[in-house]
Parts: C-alpha cells; sequence; structure tokens
C-alpha cells in the first residue's frame, strides 16, 4: 500500500495538476475571504468554508479523475493487478494519495483564520470551535467527495470522462438534500438523511455530532468498497 | 511448475479460449506460439491472475491462480505485450517503486537492481526519464520490471517485437541464460526464437491447443516421416513426376518450383525406408540427371503453417 500511495503522491506534485489545483482553490479561497469575511466584517469563517464546499464538486473530481483510468489507459493497471499487492491496498494507497493533495488545499486556507485572530478587538472573541468544525466538515466532506471521484475514475480508462462523471455524481449526491426536502414524507426524511451537505450545518455550528462522523466515514469506506469491487469484478469479465 | 487444466474464457460471447490444458515443467522455456487473435495474451493474462477464467483452474507451484492469487502471484514475473511504464518516474525510481510493490527487502535491493540493470543492460539511462527512451530500452526496462524480486516464473509476452535485429538477438540470449533457473513461458510468432531458446512448445489457434511437445518432436526426425527435396536436370514436369511415382518408398511429393531450367520437387517417405536409393536409380533409368537430392528437416515453421491452414480448413 505504501508503494502505491508513495508513487501516487509523486506522480501529483510532479506534474503541475496539484500545484494548479491547489493555487487556484487558494485563490478562490482568498476571494470568499474577502467577501465574506473581510467585506461583510464576520468572524465566521466556517461560513467561508461552506461556501467554498460548491467548489469542491468541481475541484474533487479533477484531483480524483487520474487514479484509475489512468492506469487503464497506459496498460500499468496490469503491473499493479499482477503484482502480490491485494486491491483493497491499491484502492487505499491511491485514495490516501489524494486525500494528501486535498488535505493541502485545506491547510492553505487556514492562513484566512490565522490572520483574523490578530484582528479579534479587545473583548472580542474568536469562535475557535464553530471555526474548528467548521474544518472538520469541510474535511469529512472532502473525504466523502473523494472517494466518489475515485470510484469515477474506476469506471472509465478517459481521465476527462471520470471527471465529469464526478461532478455529476457529485452534483446529484448534492441534490438528494432539496429533493428531499421538495417531496417531503418518509422518502423526503431518508434522502435528507442520507444527504452528505444536510449533515454539513452541525459541524460548522461548532456541534460536533458523533453520527454525522461515523456517517461520512462510513459513506467513504463504502463507496471506496464499491470501487474496490468495481476493479475486481473486471477479472471475471 | 504451472499446470493448466481445461482453461475457458468467455469475453461475453466471444470465447477465447476453449478447454487449453498444458503443463510447464520447472527449468524448462516453453514457446507459446499461436496467430494473432489465438488467446495466447488471454491465457497469460489468466496465468498472472490478471483476468480470472470462466472455467478451468491453473495452478502456480502448487498455489491456485485465483484462489491464492497473491502466493501465485509472487512467484512471477510478468512482461505484458505492452511494458508497463510511468513515463513520469526516472528508470531507478520506477524499479524502486516495483521493488516496494513486490517487498524487496532494502538490503537486497541495491544489489538486486544493479544485477538486473547490468543483465538487461540499461545501468546508464538509470537516470533517464521512462518517456524519453527508445521502444527497445522501454521494453528493457519492462523485462527489468518482471525481473525484481527474482521470481522462479518469468511470462513474457512477446519481449522482442518492436526490436532492432542486435537488440532481438542480445534479448534472446537473455532469456536462454535465464532459462537455466528460471521456468519461462515465452509468447512470440516468431518461429526462430521459439527454436533457438524454447525447449518446449505449445501452439494454440482459436483459443485451443493445437499441438503441445517438447520442440524436437517438431521436426520431422521425429514426426515419423522424411522429407526429400530433389532437383531434375530436365524441365519436364512429366518425366519427373514419373519418376517419382514409380518409386515405391515416396509417400507423397509435389512440385516445388523451376529453377534455371531445372524442376524441384518435394517428396515425403516414412522414415524408416530411405528413399533416396530408389529415387536416384528410377531417374537414372529414365535418362534425367539428378542435379541435387537431399533430406531436409520439417521446420517448426512448416509444423505451425500447417497447423493453422488445417484448423482453418476444418473450420469452413
Amino acid at each position: 500500500m505504501e508503494a502505491v500511495f508513495k508513487r501516487e503522491l509523486q506522480s501529483y506534485f510532479k506534474s503541475p495538476v496539484a500545484y494548479c489545483i491547489i493555487a487556484f482553490f487558494g485563490v478562490l479561497t482568498g476571494l470568499y475571504f474577502w467577501n465574506v469575511n473581510l467585506y461583510n466584517q464576520s468572524i465566521e469563517f466556517s461560513m467561508t468554508l461552506g461556501s467554498l464546499t460548491t467548489f469542491l464538486i468541481f475541484f474533487i473530481p479533477v484531483i480524483t479523475m487520474k487514479l484509475f483510468s489512468e492506469d487503464r489507459k497506459n496498460g500499468t493497471e496490469v503491473l499493479l493487478r499482477t503484482s502480490p499487492v491485494p486491491t483493497w491496498k491499491i484502492v487505499l494507497g491511491k485514495y490516501l494519495a489524494s486525500v494528501v493533495v486535498f488535505s493541502c488545499m485545506c491547510v492553505e486556507t487556514m492562513v484566512c483564520p490565522v490572520i483574523m485572530t490578530f484582528f479579534v478587538n479587545d473583548g472580542g472573541v474568536f469562535p475557535l470551535a464553530m471555526t474548528v468544525g467548521g474544518y472538520v466538515a469541510f474535511f469529512l466532506l472532502g473525504l466523502a467527495y473523494l472517494s466518489v471521484g475515485a470510484f469515477a475514475s474506476s469506471v472509465t480508462d478517459s481521465q476527462p470522462i471520470a471527471a465529469v462523471l464526478g461532478v455529476i455524481l457529485l452534483i446529484a449526491i448534492t441534490f438528494i438534500e432539496t429533493i428531499g426536502e421538495t417531496i417531503k414524507g418518509t422518502l423526503g426524511q431518508i434522502l435528507v438523511w442520507l444527504s452528505l451537505s444536510s449533515r454539513y450545518s452541525d459541524f460548522a455550528s461548532g456541534i460536533f455530532n458523533i453520527s454525522s462522523l461515523i456517517f461520512y466515514l462510513t459513506f467513504t469506506a463504502l463507496m471506496l468498497f464499491i470501487t474496490i469491487t468495481n476493479i475486481d469484478r473486471k477479472r471475471w469479465n | 511448475m504451472i499446470e493448466i487444466r481445461n482453461l475457458v474464457k468467455n469475453y461475453g460471447k466471444v470465447n477465447a479460449l476453449n478447454d487449453v490444458s498444458f503443463d510447464v515443467k520447472k527449468g524448462s522455456i516453453l514457446g507459446f506460439l499461436g496467430p494473432n487473435g489465438a488467446g495466447k495474451s488471454t491465457a497469460m493474462n489468466i496465468i498472472t491472475g490478471y483476468i480470472a477464467p470462466t472455467s478451468g483452474e491453473v495452478t502456480v507451484d502448487g498455489f491456485d491462480a485465483v484462489e491464492k492469487s497473491l502466493e501465485a502471484r509472487k512467484r512471477i514475473g510478468y512482461l505484458p505485450e505492452l511494458p508497463p511504464l510511468y513515463g513520469e518516474m526516472t528508470v531507478s525510481e520506477y524499479l524502486d517503486f516495483i521493488c516496494d510493490l513486490k517487498n524487496v527487502p532494502g538490503k537486497v535491493r541495491k544489489s538486486m537492481l544493479d544485477d538486473i540493470m547490468y543483465i538487461v543492460k540499461i545501468g546508464d539511462h538509470r537516470n533517464r526519464l521512462v518517456r524519453n527512451l527508445s521502444k527497445g530500452y522501454r521494453q528493457r526496462v519492462g523485462f527489468a520490471q518482471a525481473l525484481v524480486g527474482d521470481p522462479p516464473i518469468l511470462i513474457l509476452d512477446e519481449p522482442t517485437v518492436g526490436l532492432d535485429p542486435g537488440q532481438v538477438v542480445e534479448f534472446r540470449k537473455i532469456i536462454s541464460g535465464l532459462g537455466r533457473n528460471h521456468t519461462i513461458i515465452l509468447s512470440t510468432h516468431i518461429l526462430q526464437e521459439v527454436t533457438a531458446v524454447c525447449s518446449d512448445v505449445v501452439i494454440i489457434n482459436h483459443g485451443k491447443v493445437a499441438r503441445k511437445g517438447a520442440l524436437s518432436e517438431f521436426t520431422s526426425s521425429n514426426s515419423g516421416e522424411r522429407r526429400y527435396v530433389i532437383t531434375f536436370d530436365t524441365s519436364d514436369k512429366e518425366t519427373a513426376e514419373k519418376i517419382l511415382s514409380a518409386c515405391q518408398t515416396v509417400k507423397d511429393f509435389n512440385f516445388s518450383r523451376t529453377e534455371r531450367g531445372s524442376i524441384i520437387y518435394r517428396a515425403v517417405t516414412d522414415a524408416k525406408q530411405a528413399a533416396g536409393k530408389e529415387i536416384f536409380f528410377n531417374a537414372a533409368v529414365a535418362n534425367v540427371a539428378l542435379l541435387e537430392l537431399k533430406t531436409v528437416e520439417k521446420s517448426l515453421e512448416e509444423e505451425f503453417v500447417s497447423i493453422i491452414t488445417r484448423d482453418a480448413q476444418e473450420g469452413e
């Protein structure tokens, strides 16, 4: 697993893609930071993060699009799948490499709340819990999105198709909440319960909800499991 | 070392392998022959655990290739048709990654990689990016990858395709050398390659084993017949055919070609009976000089072509 993880990570940072994504995300963060926190004089950075989650729908699939499709395209899938490494380790290694790239995106945004702490007036309090909660939510949502992107990449040997499919899946997942709220009833409640976004606000408002934490992690594990199954399934085709 | 039993593989409705069985003995170099699309790569992909068979089983050193896939894979070095390379890595980074994948301990890693790079002669290119290497060198790096971890079994899918003639000869030498302490399956459609390095041959066609055996069995000395090439000093086919049909030992003959006024025939006789004498005297009686009378070995190529064409005829 370490081997796959290491190689995947190197490959991210040897091409300009990871740098471009991280840099571009940094610019967007700056714009929202200026608009939400500085211009409107709000101390809640978790709101900024909340706005940025919309962009994750587009950023994440670009990070994950190459994970499996690239190997299928250039024939290295044979190498990995005939090496003495089980599929789950290959998937996990690759997934974790994408998590590192996403973590870099998270870390760079931390500049903003750090700047804010310098401007808290005497007597004012920086909402630490809310900010930390916002980050936990942001990170967990990212993990879940990455797993969806990884699955999309395991479906095709074309990176652009993997990216587009990833975006479509993430948009669909995001709209589950809206659909659930519209149709109401039991089914509506189930859809809202299942949606990733409805659980986001708990964390973002500083409430540490253990069931939501478990939900995000379970969702991620399930998506990775489906990815592993999808790759192993090809053996039998 | 490798046992393949009743292997069947269907891709949807397409039948790629149909009841393929053969063994690869320990320490042998098996030439795996067949025309394009015969199912060679499919069979190799199954042996290496890349794909699973629809039915049948493959045992690698006692481990089932599907049930105990990881154990089986540990024992195999595989060079697929397209070398599985990462262009953005340098040669040594790439081989280091392969060592990681195959769990080669750090202590032996350096000496192992030095040995491998020496064998396939890529030491001078170790710091170059794989993407910038020529086709021949990529093939070498792919080969090096298969050798990492010193697996007892090597499976090479058309390793010399696209190499220049010098490199082809070199690769064959390397493969012969490795054959001393490895079990090798060498897929190819270059027949000279098989004659040069292999000890056993399996020919597959349309997903079935058409023929298998030791390389020596494929030549005429063991196939129960002897072949002659006869050059008559006449341009009259009728006379020549009269002479040959008068020979009781000649089972079959056919016209080969005309060359500078003389005609050349090929004849087949039983291995036990020497037909040379009879042909010679019959020709003398007919007052036709023989310019050449020689026995020829049936080449692997003829065997291969005859199997392929026979199968094609049967299929019609």
